[in-house]
């Protein structure tokens, strides 16, 4: 299905740049379940149009979504929302999350979490975690 | 086969401009491409008019160069000053003229004007076309003022301050006008302003002009991906000595200390990180507030 440019809020004066807001959240409404797999992003001069932005800002984003292999260009009909693939070796994937993960362990130290805390929370986390 | 590059709608040099004993431009260097929508941030006084002025021809610069379309601002051909619009800060024209007759009379210097796009806008912005000039407001005149320089479609086209006297509504149908005409073809637009969420709204380029010099110039996102405020809280005080590499300045208050960058590099965080074992928050500024940490806090 297509959706309306009122799935992003676009705050110019907020500090991250526009094209980051629309990248952000195009992302969290992917990983939340409202945009599937098959819908299309809305048209580019719709939501310049909708959040009175530039829409060369726009398309930057979506150009940015293109080439990380979250949307696909399907000429005529728009940005469509790609199936999730895994991309890279495992080892590479690995990287990719230890480097997530790091900034929130130097944090649990800064909290004065033990090793054993850690754990415990990052095994609450896996159990209560649905894709 | 080739087609020609269209002409650089700006390329300015080296320009100084000077009152008397008073430098106002010390030197200035801007490049503009074309298609590109900048936006002139400065203080009061920075010397954004006198730029604006030097690039159109009505200033002569005191030394350096100002090209238009690849002709000297000082002396322009008639072609390059029909594919030019200009909005002064203060917009003036001859009081007893009603709208409608001050729209006929620019319209008729310019042999390709829009009467069209000019009544659209004119609908748009409730101009009353039956109203002498002498007594519109300024929100009305400045409106007026957008139309004139709009009416011949110009290549590019130079606001001055172009939304200082509306009223936030108008100041944002004013916006939406920008945007519609940026979207039909590769208009070159430069405006100044120190209203800077209008800038990040439409400028894709952003130029600060500051005590006579442009301090930066680039795109509006990148300066926004590398102007970053720290913020860093250690488990005790921290030393005379902490410094953060790069920074603009730094502010320690007992166990945190606050630091803007200017050239913000994930590696200097992670090396605060591991050298002070401390915690990095990094926060986005929007450009009020970069304007601000630029300009020394």
């Amino acid at each position: 299905m297509s959706h309306p440019p009122e799935i992003f809020d676009i705050r110019p004066s907020a500090g991250p740049p526009i094209y980051r807001q629309l990248i952000d959240q195009a992302r969290a409404l992917i990983a939340g379940g409202r945009l599937k797999p098959g819908d299309y992003l809305p048209g580019v001069r719709r939501v310049a149009k909708y959040a009175d932005v530039n829409p060369m800002t726009v398309s930057k984003a979506y150009a940015q979504l293109e080439s990380d292999g979250v949307v696909e260009r399907v000429p005529g009909q728009g940005m469509q929302v790609c199936a999730p693939r895994t991309t890279g070796s495992l080892a590479q994937r690995r990287a990719q999350f230890r480097a997530a993960a790091q900034p929130a362990f130097h944090h649990a130290h800064q909290l004065g979490l033990s090793p054993d805390d850690i754990r415990r929370v990052l095994d609450d986390l896996l159990k209560e975690y649905q894709p | 086969m080739t087609t020609a590059a269209p002409p650089q709608p700006l390329t300015v040099q080296g320009l100084t401009k000077s009152f008397d004993a008073k430098t106002v431009l010390n030197g200035v260097d801007l490049v503009v491409e074309p298609g590109t929508v900048l936006g002139l941030l400065g203080a009061n006084g920075s010397g954004k008019t006198t730029l604006l002025k030097c690039v159109l021809g009505l200033l002569r610069p005191t030394d350096g160069s100002a090209l238009v379309m690849g002709d000297n601002a000082w002396d322009l051909s008639a072609h390059t000053k029909a594919s030019l619009g200009y909005v002064p800060q203060e917009v003036s024209s001859y009081p007893w003229m009603r709208v409608r007759q001050a729209i006929d009379y620019t319209a008729a210097f310019y042999p390709s004007w829009n009467h069209g796009l000019v009544a659209d806008l004119c609908e748009r912005w409730r101009l009353p076309l039956e109203e002498r000039t002498g007594v519109l407001s300024v929100g009305q005149l400045q409106s007026l003022g957008i139309v004139l320089a709009l009416g011949h479609e110009p290549s590019l086209l130079i606001l001055d301050e172009p939304v200082a006297s509306l009223d936030p509504l108008a100041r944002r149908a004013f916006l939406r006008t920008l945007l519609d005409i940026l979207e039909s073809e590769d208009r070159t637009v430069i405006f100044s302003t120190h209203i800077t969420s209008d800038l990040e709204r439409v400028a894709s380029q952003v130029a600060i002009l500051r005590e006579g010099q442009i301090t930066y110039h680039g795109g509006l996102d990148q300066l926004k991906d590398q102007v970053k405020r720290l913020r860093i809280t250690a488990k005790a005080p921290l030393p005379p000595a902490f410094a953060v590499p790069g920074a603009l300045r730094t502010r320690i208050d007992g166990a945190t200390a606050t630091a803007a960058v200017s050239a913000f590099d994930p590696a200097v965080v992670d090396n605060l990180r591991h050298t002070w074992d401390v915690d990095v928050d990094v926060t986005d500024l929007n450009l009020e507030e970069i304007f601000v940490e630029l300009h020394g806090g």
